[in-house]
């Protein structure tokens, strides 16, 4: 049986005063280390949300995350930047590469944030995955003159360069073309086998929903779904999900 | 922490290259920001130098006597402007007995530059029917010309002051029609007049000076003013010519009974007009940071609203909110030192042009103190970090959330 990576206890988030909305009504979530989770749900269901207390962005109004046996409400904001850090990875809609950079640079950030300087091992490590995404022969080039498939690509050879142990996805394809999304997707799925990298992915494309080990779905700020899919045959899946969307 | 800094000094850079047009104007505000201030200073100060050294370069700093409780004396026709060398100030002196054990400490005072006594007298010269009052200064002359360059400042005869001979100024030479070699009467009060020759005839630069000035040896004073081995006031120049007052002030402790008067006392009304304009340089100058201030800050805010999502990614990716302020500190700080630097070149460059267009007519030098430079330097540098200080915290405080959830 695997470790398990992630625990959240009863998470429960508000936004808004003095009339707090309540978007997270208690979320009990398991995941173990190595799965390949999709998050799934209307707009609004607060997965987004829920996303982005996992990841340490964000603390909840009430509850617990244990990442890796550390309860986040116990480090301070700082201390959370460098979990988040040498955790996690963050893979977002838009890739918000830093113009400014070339794409090797932009892959190197999270390592230089901390460390100033990339030492040969660092760089070595970007070039790697560079190569793993396909982008080796853009290296050099300014992040934004590169296509968005290119970009997001390069996003996600950003978001492992500090080998994280979970790596969160918000709609990593939302904004590309379906021969682009399926490219992503596809390297995903492999540095999830190859590495063991847990991935939790918010998103709206239920091919990649049906293509993950694990679907979990909020409604209204809980769980109403949560169950394995591999194995199962995906048009029977969408099926049961279909009438939801 | 040192390996982070590293970073943030590469993303300031990384933001500043960026906006090249934006970074170009502002420093090119910080740079003539800068240029004014050195140049302004550079022009203050050259002028001020100058009326200072005109005052009181060539004039005691100091002045000890042993006075009656008498308030000073402007001499008669001066105006109230101040403008005038402390040894026009005088009234009648009683005589210092111990002046040389008194000029022995002095000397001893590493603060002093010049100790001269002089022994005073009133006289009348008289040249066939014309005859003039005169101050007799009895001085001895390697005393006198640190403070006087008496021997440098003749201009007919000789600086020797042998006995029989005297040295009188160029008004009281042209009006008594007098040359080196010729022969003049001197009146003593209460004595019988006896026979001088001009040895030299001086040009101190001051009217009064060369019209009422007659300067003999000190000894030869002595005796013919009937006084024996004394003097009437100890004169003192200073190395640091504004700590005089507080000079003044220390040797009036040291010497009770006595009157000891400093340059700046005398010339009140000259310092406070300083003042002023050194005031109103300085308004200038602080207007001139804030209008720096305020322009670096606008652009920082407006740079920091730009590379909000930027900001919010490093922050999601894991930089530290105080990381984040010091890459906008330190984007103050490099247009703050980069600016500096090329206004200081500016202000210099102006300054040298100001001295080159202005020799014609040498009204004064423009003096570029590297003390000021490196206060307006320190200054628009700590300006230019302040700057950006309000618009670091703004951005540092992005929520990652936010911006990711809004693209």
């Amino acid at each position: 049986m695997a470790d398990t990576l992630l625990k959240a206890k009863a998470i429960i988030k508000e936004f808004g005063a003095p009339v707090p909305t309540r978007v997270l009504h208690g979320i009990d979530l398991s995941i173990e280390c190595g799965e390949f989770c999709a998050l799934i749900g209307n707009s609004g269901s607060g997965k987004s949300t829920l996303l982005n207390i996992i990841g340490a962005l964000d603390r909840p109004s009430g509850g617990q995350v244990f990442i890796e046996g550390i309860d986040l409400a116990g480090l301070t904001d700082d201390e959370l930047a460098f979990f988040r850090n040498q955790t996690m990875g963050f893979i977002f809609q838009f890739h918000f590469l830093l113009p400014q950079f070339t794409v090797l640079e932009n892959v190197l950030i999270p390592h230089l944030i901390y460390r100033g300087k990339a030492d040969k091992s660092a760089r070595d490590r970007a070039m790697y995955l560079l190569e793993q995404v396909g982008l080796l022969h853009r290296r050099d080039y300014k992040a934004n003159s590169i296509s968005g498939g290119e970009q997001q690509r390069a996003a996600i050879a950003r978001a492992l360069m500090n080998q994280p142990r979970l790596i969160l996805a918000d709609e990593p394809t939302g904004n590309l073309d379906s021969k682009n999304s399926a490219h992503i997707f596809n390297l995903m799925r492999k540095i999830n086998q190859e590495n063991q990298t847990t991935f939790l992915i918010v998103t709206h494309d239920r091919n990649m929903a049906f293509s993950a080990d694990r679907i979990i779905e909020l409604k209204d700020g809980l769980i109403v779904r949560d169950e394995c899919v591999c194995g199962q045959d995906p048009n029977q899946m969408l099926a049961v999900i279909e009438p939801l969307y | 922490m040192i390996s982070s800094i590293r970073f943030e000094l590469e993303l300031a850079l990384r933001f500043l290259t960026e906006n090249r047009g934006q970074t170009t104007l502002i420093l090119l505000g910080i740079t003539i920001g800068v240029a004014v201030m050195v140049f302004l200073s550079a022009l203050i100060d050259g002028l001020q130098a100058d009326l200072i050294d005109k005052t009181v370069g060539s004039s005691p700093h100091i002045i000890v006597t042993r006075q009656a409780q008498e308030p000073l004396q402007l001499p008669e026709g001066s105006s109230h402007t101040g403008l005038f060398p402390l040894q026009l100030q005088r009234s009648g002196n009683r005589p210092i007995v111990e002046w040389q054990a008194l000029t022995t400490a002095m000397r001893h005072d590493s603060q002093l530059s010049a100790v001269l006594p002089v022994l005073d007298g009133a006289a009348i010269i008289r040249r066939g029917s014309v005859s003039k009052s005169v101050a007799l200064r009895g001085m001895a002359l390697a005393e006198a010309d640190p403070i006087y360059h008496i021997s440098d400042s003749i201009i007919a005869g000789s600086p020797k002051m042998e006995p029989g001979s005297l040295l009188i100024g160029s008004e009281l030479a042209s009006e008594l029609d007098l040359r080196p070699g010729d022969t003049v009467m001197l009146e003593i009060i209460g004595q019988d007049p006896i026979s001088q020759l001009v040895g030299g005839i001086f040009d101190l630069g001051v009217q009064n000076l060369n019209k009422r000035w007659v300067i003999i040896d000190r000894t030869r004073a002595a005796s013919l003013l009937g006084m024996q081995d004394r003097v009437t006031e100890i004169e003192m120049q200073v190395n640091d010519i504004f700590s005089a007052s507080d000079l003044a002030q220390r040797w009036a402790e040291r010497l009770p009974g006595y009157e000891v008067v400093s340059w700046q006392e005398s010339n009140a009304s000259l310092l406070s007009a300083l003042k002023s304009q050194s005031n109103s340089s300085y308004t200038i100058q602080f207007f001139v940071l804030l209008a720096v201030t305020l322009g670096v800050s606008s652009v920082l805010a407006i740079s920091a609203v730009q590379k909000s999502k930027q900001i919010g990614i490093l922050k999601a990716i894991g930089i530290r909110t105080a990381s984040v302020e010091r890459v906008f500190m330190l984007q103050g700080g490099i247009l703050g030192t980069v600016g500096s630097i090329g206004g200081t070149i500016l202000g210099t460059a102006m300054a040298q042009i100001f001295i080159f267009m202005a020799s014609s007519d040498q009204q004064f030098a423009l003096l570029l103190k590297p003390a000021t430079v490196a206060i307006i330097v320190a200054l628009t540098l700590l300006s230019a970090i302040l700057a950006a200080y309000l618009p670091a915290r703004q951005v540092a405080r992005t929520n990652p959330v936010e911006v990711i959830r809004n693209g």
